[in-house]
């Protein structure tokens, strides 16, 4: 199972000048919040910003992260 | 000799608080992916509706509770759709919205977005103007 961290520098990675932070908020290992702040974002809908993030992890979602709640925000 | 093979789904697991809902029309032709096809006839029948897990009245999971709220609070007319009884539903459902989560609510043809989404737009005020 995924840990906040690994999510979090999977996201920074992924999205250049990004910063994420990530929180596993049930404690059960498979729901998390983020919170992406990347300047990537600007000019996009809120479904493309989320689009970016979820396209990440690909299959995943639904899977091994059961949920991952997204706030996106360019600052 | 009855077939043991079950019948392809045509009618979607509906609910609507609209005081008529549409009737939907027999598919003709097309029978490659009759599921896909009743999720673009529901999207394009309806102008709100909601791919959730449960229905408006027993919602399955938080989010999807929480989405059902916000339209319920607008007081907006919208379909809903249970994509528990059949996995299929889903599949489809997040090949044509290149979405991966549920609840999905679409207006006038088009993905809004998820339970974040629906739950930001309705705190501006911008989900009102979006399905009104």
């Amino acid at each position: 199972m995924p840990f906040p961290e690994e999510i979090k520098q999977r996201i920074e990675s992924a999205i250049p000048g990004s910063s994420a932070e990530v929180e596993d908020y049930t404690g059960g290992g498979d729901h998390f919040r983020a919170t992406v702040t990347a300047a990537a974002f600007a000019g996009r809908s809120r479904i493309e910003q989320h689009r970016l993030v979820y396209e990440i992890f690909g299959a995943e979602i639904g899977g091994p992260i059961h949920a991952l709640s997204l706030k996106t925000q360019t600052h | 000799m009855s077939s043991s093979e079950p019948s392809t789904i045509r009618d979607l697991p509906m609910s609507s608080n609209q005081t008529a809902p549409a009737a939907t029309p027999p598919t003709s032709g097309g029978e490659q992916n009759p599921i896909r096809e009743a999720i673009e006839q529901a999207i394009g029948e309806h102008k709100v509706i909601l791919f959730m897990k449960g229905t408006p009245e027993a919602p399955a999971c938080g989010f999807s509770a929480r989405t059902v709220a916000a339209l319920q609070s607008l007081d907006v007319p919208f379909a809903a759709v249970d994509i528990l009884p059949d996995p299929r539903i889903r599949q489809e459902l997040s090949a044509i919205s290149n979405w991966p989560t549920i609840p999905q609510l679409f207006a006038n043809g088009e993905l809004v977005g998820g339970c974040d989404i629906v739950t930001e737009m309705y705190e501006s005020g911008e989900l009102a103007e979006a399905l009104l």
